[in-house]
């Protein structure tokens, strides 16, 4: 239980590396609250705000050291032949395809160029969850995909993202040059501004920066959200922390009933064996060696239970982790372990200690 | 173990009782199965104890046996107050000096006859390479050699006594007390197990108690007490 809640913060930061790093993003409205949690008050604001040519401009001339680049995000019907598929239309710049980590790599094309952007050309990036859907095991490259009414080349295929995790889907996205989805949606508004910084250690400064910008171009502050990976990685490692706790609930409300169920165990066993206590304290057994000999056994049994019970734990992550990244660590196999040794161990020794202090002759009475 | 006194006269009377009593509370009802005894068990005597069913022969036993503590009263042995004793000191007196056997005989079961003889030396200060030794020597004795690696399963019943015997002699203890120790066993085997006790008590000079309710295995003890409704008569 634990180990799957350990296993998806890992993941994913390792997700987020995929993404790109040194990155600052700007996003139409609240996204996180004044504690950095995730703010539950921004929805409004995500649907309407959305930022223009100009603000780049003046982002560009604001930030040193920086490379701003905007995308603007578009429902969108795309057709090939007679396969229809709804997605989500990214246009944007090559500064994207680079800074983003969305270059096809080696044989899956190639990211569309300054002059393509320039000069209106028609072709299309297809992300690696829309091409496998739309395409299937065709070669997407140089095909030609209709949107609204225009057909435009597949130019190259963006490796698999993987979802990330409460944000969209990255893989079922297509991308185009910006000027292109301009012209095709009928409109120029940027929906997010990507700012890519030289040094890492600048990132606090140009988030400053860039929001006071913003406010000087007359954005209301609840209006736009600027944050940065490890920003938007420390919320959701928040929400994980949370999931693993109800997680570790759950395996706590399991340990419970396991050790309920070790106790039955060790209380049967006692009882069944409260005659051989009698008979040893008759045959002059003084009460701490049986008391040793039942710890002893309760040791090696919980132990062993214990290791049993990790070794199935450890088959069964294996076993999830093929379909979701769980993992084992030290701290839940210590728990496990020691819940089941303690369980095992008290409930082992406590009704022992019970019958080794009845007379030899109430002991082997025992029924 | 301290050594007994000089004082002679005590140290003939191995076991002594005085006006002992023992109660049992069953539900709020309480039941005086021994209403106060007073016995007197001399060095090297072999005892029996006979009386219906019921009379209190083995709550009797058990007291003496240092198994059961008197609801009052006071157990002397070998001139010491048992009641004044710690739970230590009372497994080590149970563990060497007295060896008792009982009438279900009470070997562990799935344990070879070996395993159950050598049991008490565990308990006492053996050395773990000397207690196989010892029980094959005990086992030798009541003639089982041949059976050391059986279970109780594996035993007829005057076998299993046998070994419970042997249990009860392996640490050399100077007092046998014995509950009914043929009543589980045809004629034969019973013979055999008085024969022994015979020996323990001449030859090696045990003081022996055992219950009967057989007459004529009553009487070949040196001392016949019998016990009825929870008083010596
Ligand atoms: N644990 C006990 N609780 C209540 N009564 C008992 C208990 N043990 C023995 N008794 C009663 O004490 C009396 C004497 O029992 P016992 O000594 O076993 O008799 P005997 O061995 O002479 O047949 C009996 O009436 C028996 O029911
Ligand atoms: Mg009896």
């Amino acid at each position: 239980m634990t180990s799957i809640g350990n296993g998806l913060k890992n993941y994913i930061s390792n997700q987020f590396e995929s993404l790109g790093s040194n990155l600052v993003y700007v996003a139409p409205g609240k996204i996180f609250d004044d504690k950095g949690r995730f703010s539950n008050g921004g929805g409004g604001h995500f649907i309407t705000t959305s930022f223009t040519q100009d603000d780049i401009s003046v982002l560009k001339r604001g930030l040193k050291n920086t490379i701003v680049f905007p995308a603007n995000q578009n429902p969108v019907e795309i057709k090939y032949k007679n396969t229809k598929k709804n997605t989500t239309l990214v246009g944007t710049t090559v500064e994207f395809g680079k800074y983003r980590n969305f270059l096809p790599s080696e044989n899956n094309g190639r990211w569309f160029t300054n002059e393509e952007n320039d000069k209106k050309s028609e072709v299309v990036v297809l992300g690696y969850q829309i091409a496998q859907d739309v395409f299937g095991d065709i070669n997407p490259l140089n095909k030609k995909i209709i949107i609204n009414g225009n057909n435009l080349k597949v130019i190259g295929i963006v490796d698999k993202k993987g979802s990330s995790f409460g944000g969209p889907d990255l893989d079922s996205f297509v991308f185009i040059p910006i000027k292109v989805s301009n012209r095709i949606v009928g409109n120029d508004h940027i929906q997010t501004i990507s700012i890519w910084a030289e040094n890492k250690e600048d990132i606090s400064n140009i988030k400053e920066e860039a929001k006071k910008i913003l406010l000087s171009q007359n954005y209301d502050k609840e209006a736009f959200s600027v944050f940065d990976s490890s920003q938007l990685l420390s919320s959701i490692n928040t929400i994980i922390t949370a999931l693993t706790v109800a997680l570790t609930g759950i395996a706590a409300i399991s340990l419970v009933v396991g050790g309920i169920g070790i106790m039955n165990i060790m209380l049967v066993t006692v009882s069944e064996r409260t005659k051989e206590i009698g008979l040893r304290k008759a045959i002059g057994a003084n009460p701490n060696a049986i008391l040793l000999q039942f710890l002893i056994e309760a040791v090696i049994l919980s132990c062993l239970g214990g290791l049993i019970g990790i070794l199935l734990g450890a088959l069964g992550t294996f076993a999830i982790s093929k379909f979701f990244p769980a993992q084992i660590t030290l701290s839940s196999i210590l728990l496990a372990f020691g819940v089941s040794s303690a369980v095992g161990i008290i409930f082992g020794v406590a009704p022992a200690r019970k019958a080794s202090k009845l007379s030899p002759i109430e002991a082997l009475r025992y029924e | 173990m301290t050594k007994l006194s000089s004082n002679k006269n005590n140290s003939e009377i191995i076991l002594e009782l005085k006006d002992v009593v023992k109660s049992y509370n069953s539900g709020g009802t309480v039941f005086t199965a021994i209403k106060g005894a007073n016995l007197q068990i001399k060095k090297g005597e072999f005892v029996s104890i006979t009386g219906p069913s019921g009379s209190g022969k083995s709550t009797l036993m058990h007291i003496i046996g240092l198994l059961d503590n008197p609801t009052s009263g006071q157990v002397l042995l070998e001139g010491k107050d048992i009641s004044k004793l710690q739970e230590h000191q009372l497994a080590n007196l149970r563990n060497k000096t007295l060896g008792f056997v009982f009438q279900q005989f009470n070997l562990l079961p799935k344990t070879s006859a070996l395993e159950n003889v050598t049991l008490p030396l565990i308990y006492s200060d053996i050395p773990s390479s000397k207690r196989n030794d010892l029980g094959i020597e005990m086992l030798t004795k009541v003639n089982l050699l041949d059976k050391l690696k059986n279970t109780p399963a594996q035993l007829s019943g005057g076998q299993q006594q046998r070994v419970a015997i042997a249990r009860a002699l392996i640490n050399n203890p100077k007092i046998i007390l014995a509950d009914e120790p043929t009543g589980n066993l045809d004629s034969k085997s019973g013979d055999e197990i008085m024969e022994f006790f015979h020996h323990l008590n001449k030859d090696e000079g045990r003081t022996i108690v055992f219950v009967t309710h057989d007459p004529d295995l009553a009487k070949q003890a040196t001392r016949m007490i019998v016990i009825k409704d929870g008083r010596i008569c």
